[in-house]
Order: C-alpha cells, then sequence, then structure tokens
C-alpha cells in the first residue's frame, strides 16, 4: 500500500510540473528542468561581456639577475610578471571582502586558474622549465582580474656585439599570447605597468650597468595571417668597457707590435739591407702563432666573439694584415729586393725609410680607428 | 735650404692641407645631411603629437555628438533626472574608459553647469564657465567644439556637444574627455617615444581641485609645471630640465644625451579652447642610430684621409728622395773625385736613372777620361 501511494504521488507531481512547464515539442523525452534557475555560466570561456578582443594589461618586473651568459646567449633570472584583465562574470559584491579583493595563492590559485578563464601568456624565450614558480591571483570586485606570477629560469637573449666592448644589450623577456590570436586576446601597457615593469634597485650584473625596463609591443606571425598578441620587456644593460681592457685589448694591441718590429729591426745602407730576411721573417712567424694562439684563447673564453664583425675580430684581422704586409716587405725588399731590381737602389732606401714610419702609423691609425667606431 | 728637405716637406704640407680641407668638408657635409634626417625625425614626432590630439579630440566630440544624439539622454537631461541619466549611462561610460581611454564625461546645464560627471558621480552643480571655455561656447553658439581643456579632475582632451530636448530646445551639453595617459602610453607603444605631459601648476591648483591627492606633489614639480603622466621618467628627467619648461608657448626641440644616448626632444604647447598655454608635452626619441652612423662615418673619413695622406706623402718622398735627389748627390760625389787619381767603380744601378741623370753621369764620364787623358 505504501508503494502503491508513492506511486501514485509521484505520477501526481509529474502531471503538475508537466501542466507549468511550457510546451517543448520537439524534445518530448527530456526531464523537466528546474524552475526559473538559468544555467551557471561558463566561466572558462572567453569572456565577451565587454567585447572583443579582451584586453590583457602586462607588466614585467626583473628581480634578480644571477648571470649573463655571453656565449650562450642567455642570462638567468627571476621575473614577476603582471597580467590583468576584465572579466564581468567575477563581478561580485564589494562588501563580501573588507580588503577589497580575493586572493588565492600558490595551489589554491592554480586551482581557481582552472575554474575561470586566463589568458594563455607564455614566455616565449624561457629556456627550458621554470626552476622556480609561483603565483598569486585576486579578483576585485568589479570584476578585475589580477595574476602574478614569479619565475626563475634560463632566459635567451640574442645578443649584438658589433660595437663591443662599447655595447648595449637587451635582456629580453616576451610575453606571448599561446591560445588566442590577437583579434580575440591583445596584450597591452598603461602607466602603473611601466611604473610596475622595473629592475629591482639590488640587481647588480658582473661587467654590466643596469638601465631601464623598456615595454614593446610587437605581434607575433601565426598561420593564416593571423597574429598572436606579444609583449617584450627588455632590460638595457651597458658593458662596462674598461674592465675589457686587460684581458683583451692590451694583448691584442702589444701583439700589433711584433709586425712592426720585424720591419724596424732592418737597417739600410745606401739601398743594400743589412739583416737577413730570414731572421726576421722568423720574428713574423713567431708572431703569427702568438696571434693564433691569442685568437684560439680569446674565442674559446667568448665564442660570441669569434663570429660576425666586431672589434675584437676587426682587430685580429688587422694582426694578420700587419703580420703579411710585414712578411710581404721581407720577402719582397729584404730578401729579393724587389724594389732596387724594379727602379734602383736609390729607390729602395727611400721606399724603407718610408715604410718603417708610414706602416705603423697606418696600423696605430686603424687601430684606433677601429675603437673609435665601435664607441660612435 | 736644403731641396732634399724642404721639396717633400712643401709637397707633404700641401697635400696633407688638401686632405685635411677636403675630409672636413667631407665631414660638414655629412653632418648636414645627419642634422636634415634628424629634423624630419624631429617634424615626424610633432606631426605624431598633433595628429594624435586632433584624433583624440575627434573620438572625444564623435562619442559626445552620439550621446546628445540619444532620445533617453536628451529626455533624462530635459527632465533634470540625474539619477536616470546616470543608471542610462554609467555602463557605457566604465566600458569606455576600460576600453578605450575614455576619462571622463559629463553632462552639463546651460549656460555652463555641472550636471553629472560620470567619473565622479558626487560631484556636481558647480560653475564651469570660468575655466571651461569650450563649455560655455558650445553652450552659448550651440555649435559642438573639442580641444584640451583643464577639468576639475583634470587635464584631457575634450568633444563637446549640444543637447536639445525632444522638442528641439537647447537644455545642456555633454562632453566626453580622453584621458591623456592612456594616449601617451599608446603612442610609446606605436612608435617607440618616451612622452611625458607637464600642466602648469598655477590653473591646476585653480580649477582641477577635483583631482586625486598625490598629483600635485614636490616630486612631480619641475619649474612652474606638474608632471602628471610619464612613459619613462628615469630617462625623462635627464631629457627635459625646469629652465626647459620655463617658456612653452612654442614648439621647440633639443638634443640632449641621457646615459650615454643622444636622445632628440620635441616640447609641444598644449593650448586651452581659447588659447591659453595649458602646459606642454615632452617627446623624445633616440637619435643614437643617426649619430652613430654619423660617428662612424667621420671616423672612417679621417682614416681613408689618413691612408690617403700616406700615400701621397710617400709618392712624393720617394720620387724626389729616390728618383732625384739621392742620385744627385751619388753623381755628385763621382764629380768629387775627378782630379783625385781614383775613378770610383760603374755603379750597375745607373741603368735607373732618369735619362737627366744618366746625361749628367755620361758627362762625368766623360770628364773624367779627359782629365785621365790629360795625366797620361
Amino acid at each position: 500500500m505504501r508503494w502503491l501511494a508513492a506511486l501514485m504521488l509521484a505520477l501526481l507531481a509529474a502531471a503538475t510540473a508537466q501542466a507549468q512547464a511550457p510546451a517543448v515539442p520537439l524534445a518530448p523525452a527530456a526531464p523537466p528542468a528546474p524552475a526559473a534557475a538559468p544555467p551557471p555560466p561558463v566561466l572558462t570561456q572567453l569572456p565577451l561581456d565587454s567585447g572583443l578582443p579582451v584586453v590583457v594589461r602586462a607588466g614585467l618586473g626583473f628581480v634578480d639577475i644571477e648571470g649573463v651568459d655571453e656565449n650562450e646567449e642567455a642570462f638567468a633570472a627571476t621575473v614577476d610578471v603582471r597580467l590583468s584583465w576584465i572579466d564581468l562574470r567575477l563581478r561580485y559584491p564589494a562588501e563580501e571582502t573588507p580588503i577589497g579583493y580575493r586572493e588565492w595563492r600558490g595551489d589554491e590559485a592554480t586551482a581557481q586558474l582552472a575554474r575561470m578563464w586566463s589568458p594563455q601568456i607564455g614566455l616565449a624565450n624561457l629556456r627550458g622549465e621554470p626552476t622556480r614558480q609561483s603565483r598569486s591571483l585576486r579578483v576585485y570586485p568589479d570584476g578585475r582580474v589580477e595574476l602574478l606570477r614569479r619565475v626563475a629560469g634560463s632566459f635567451a637573449a640574442p645578443l649584438d656585439v658589433r660595437s663591443f666592448p662599447f655595447d648595449r644589450q637587451a635582456l629580453r623577456v616576451e610575453l606571448v599570447s599561446e591560445r588566442e590570436t590577437a583579434d580575440k586576446v591583445t596584450l597591452d601597457y598603461r602607466q602603473d605597468d611601466l611604473l610596475f615593469s622595473r629592475p629591482d634597485p639590488g640587481i647588480a650584473i658582473g661587467g654590466w650597468t643596469v638601465g631601464a625596463v623598456n615595454l614593446v609591443r610587437e605581434p607575433l606571425a601565426g598561420w593564416y595571417g593571423e597574429s598572436y598578441a606579444r609583449i617584450t620587456a627588455a632590460l638595457e644593460v651597458d658593458r662596462r668597457a674598461i674592465e675589457t681592457v686587460p684581458a683583451l685589448f692590451v694583448p691584442l694591441l702589444a701583439s700589433l707590435l711584433i709586425p712592426l718590429l720585424a720591419t724596424w729591426l732592418n737597417r739600410s745602407n745606401n739601398g743594400e739591407f743589412e739583416i737577413e730576411a730570414f731572421e726576421l721573417t722568423n720574428i713574423i712567424i713567431g708572431g703569427l702563432f702568438a696571434v693564433i694562439a691569442l685568437n684560439f684563447t680569446i674565442n674559446s673564453d667568448r665564442s660570441i666573439l669569434a663570429s660576425g664583425l666586431n672589434t675584437i675580430s676587426l682587430l685580429f684581422a688587422l694582426n694578420y694584415v700587419a703580420l703579411a704586409l710585414a712578411l710581404a716587405i721581407n720577402v719582397s725588399l729584404y730578401r729579393f729586393n724587389v724594389v732596387r731590381a724594379v727602379a734602383g737602389r736609390h729607390v729602395q732606401h727611400e721606399t724603407f725609410r718610408f715604410i718603417i714610419w708610414a706602416l705603423p702609423v697606418a696600423i696605430a691609425g686603424t687601430a684606433l680607428a677601429l675603437i673609435l667606431i665601435a664607441a660612435a | 735650404m736644403r731641396f732634399r728637405r724642404s721639396a717633400p716637406r712643401a709637397l707633404i704640407v700641401v697635400a696633407a692641407l688638401v686632405i685635411a680641407v677636403l675630409t672636413f668638408a667631407a665631414n660638414r657635409l655629412f653632418g648636414g645631411m645627419t642634422s636634415a634626417v634628424e629634423q624630419s625625425q624631429v617634424e615626424l614626432m610633432r606631426s605624431i603629437i598633433a595628429f594624435n590630439l586632433e584624433g583624440a579630440a575627434a573620438n572625444a566630440l564623435a562619442r559626445a555628438e552620439m550621446t546628445a544624439s540619444d532620445p533617453l539622454v536628451r529626455e533624462l537631461l530635459a527632465r533634470q533626472d540625474r539619477a536616470g541619466l546616470l543608471a542610462h549611462t554609467q555602463a557605457m561610460f566604465n566600458e569606455q574608459r576600460d576600453k578605450y581611454g575614455v576619462d571622463q564625461a559629463q553632462f552639463h546645464l546651460a549656460p555652463a553647469t555641472s550636471f553629472l560627471r560620470l567619473q565622479s558621480p558626487a560631484l556636481f552643480g558647480d560653475d564651469l564657465s570660468r575655466f571651461r571655455p569650450i563649455v560655455v561656447a558650445v553652450n552659448r553658439e550651440r555649435v559642438a567644439r573639442k580641444g584640451v581643456a583643464l577639468a576639475r579632475t583634470g587635464p584631457g582632451v575634450f568633444g563637446v556637444a549640444p543637447i536639445r530636448d525632444m522638442a528641439g530646445n537647447h537644455v545642456g551639453s555633454v562632453e566626453f574627455g580622453m584621458d591623456f595617459g592612456a594616449l601617451l602610453d599608446r603612442l610609446k607603444a606605436a612608435y617607440g617615444l618616451e612622452l611625458t605631459l607637464f600642466i602648469d601648476e598655477a590653473p591646476l591648483r585653480a580649477y582641477a581641485n577635483g583631482m586625486p591627492p598625490g598629483a600635485i606633489t614636490e616630486q612631480n614639480r619641475l619649474g612652474t609645471t606638474v608632471r602628471l603622466h610619464s612613459t619613462n621618467w628615469t630617462l625623462m628627467r635627464d631629457l627635459v630640465n625646469a629652465d626647459d619648461l620655463r617658456v612653452h608657448d612654442e614648439p621647440r626641440d633639443w638634443v640632449r644625451d641621457a646615459g650615454g644616448v643622444p636622445y632628440g626632444v620635441v616640447l609641444y604647447p598644449l593650448r586651452s579652447g581659447s588659447g591659453e598655454v595649458l602646459g606642454a608635452i615632452a617627446v623624445a626619441r633616440s637619435f643614437a642610430p643617426t649619430r652613430g652612423a654619423a660617428g662612424r662615418t667621420d671616423v672612417l673619413q679621417w682614416l681613408f684621409a689618413l691612408l690617403g695622406f700616406l700615400v701621397l706623402a710617400g709618392a712624393a718622398v720617394i720620387v724626389i728622395r729616390g728618383w732625384l735627389v739621392r742620385p744627385l748627390e751619388a753623381i755628385t760625389g763621382r764629380f768629387a773625385t775627378i782630379g783625385d787619381g781614383e775613378r770610383p767603380e760603374p755603379d750597375p744601378d745607373d741603368r735607373f736613372l732618369a735619362e737627366e741623370m744618366k746625361a749628367l753621369a755620361a758627362e762625368h764620364e766623360r770628364l773624367a777620361e779627359l782629365v785621365e787623358a790629360k795625366r797620361t
């Protein structure tokens, strides 16, 4: 009897609900919807309440720079990435939070982020996985969301050493929207993001002077003519040029004296040379090995200077050219007396006297010019 | 005077002078080209500011005119229903502020009384006729206007449109003000410029008493102006000083170094609709590329001049001494031996003598033979 009464009550309730619900002719088998309860918003989808693209404001502060590896063209750093955007679906009454926002940190922030939409902004030039990472998430009553990430890792930083040692480098961190294209999510910055994007005053990098952080918007090209929003935060650092003088410039400029010595040491007596050419050529060959050894040493220590045009590679080139000139003078003038054979001993004598002052002036002038060009 | 020294010296001095003058002229020429390029950059910076201020004003006016044509807005303002107007326009204003840098929106009652500030709804009822000439003009002439102005809540780029009730009677006006900060930040993002907004302190203190506290501080004061926004104050404080801002009623420009980098700076005055100077925008752009290229060109020109001088000097010395002076000295020495009873050995290098020298050597031979024949 109890079972029969329950069945009748259920049938009565169903009949009542069917009578109150609007007719749904295409879905007669569907269960009746709960009365007047709208479906919960899908918070993990792109917020469209403020239209597209969703503007994500970005700032990046440099907390620490552990070091710059020029040969690897990378730097190890800890950075704070701040992203903020507006998601009106997350609004709530301000009275609910006396401190003015809701906050989650660490795993709680990760769990909260899984329940809501957030822009997938990656650090495009981060090499490998971050060595440390932590997050903080704040949601304000007006729907503003602020996501703060502290990331430590190694970042790729292409270095331009053409004006070494007077170069200024940009230690870049690239923020790229990895999921949504630029017509859906765009990255931007305003005054407070610029103020956030600065190096910690305590940052010190050996051999470098720390400058300011520069933010640049550079969209990244994608497939089918699409693009992805990208902001590059670049910390400008100036090389302390004076610190490179003892290790690099003193030996490079000193080695320039070797070919000059091999030219100077001879003497001309009315067009006749007094020292055998092979003795002087030995000096040149010794100098050649010395420069090769120096070249190998510097290239091993600073491989970035080995490729491309820069002051060091040009000074090495000048060394080789000076050695080649000295060798040519030794062989043609001192050994085979080419000038005498062509124009007589008087011209040879004057040619020698000209060479012993003009060659040092030309080489010193060229070396100075190469350094000044780098400094310009 | 010895020909051996004075002749080459004269030629070398002339060659050095000619090369120095030519190099200096070439340097001046390239310097002029660099200046022309930099001047075009300065003009471009000025045009960018003027064009974007004009664009911001047009955008503000477009928003004002659209709002002024909204029938509900006209009706609510005509009824002086402040709460209704706020409810109708608040969401629109919030979105415009968050996405498009709209900083201020205000409704006025004729002739110039603030009726509702959407950015500060609690502030209303004040008379604007003393410091808002555009609002007065719009309500007097009933024609839309735009321009830079200093409002109670700060400076902005404004567009003001008259509002009529549904019967066509003028009831007031509406204005939209674009935020200078957002405008300057966008210019930095788009053009890589650094910008700072300076507003004269006296009108700011007199009129803008609704600004957030902390805007007018000793830290932000520079001369007679107050810095209200900067995209990079660390840099700009080295480029603009109080003396530069003492007079800012006309556009000015200069080049100044900051952190070892030359920057071109343009000071663009801001005038209200009535022509009163309100302040200035300082715009800076790095001139390092042009200055660096000019410096490198200078160094290369002087290096080439040095090498050219060495070649000319060498040619002069070798030709005069090697082909003329030394052979002449040798033949003179032979003449000195005539009558000594010793005839010098024939010089095999005499075959390289010039024809004139050969004739002289032959004359010596002839005289020596004559003297010897007389002796025997």
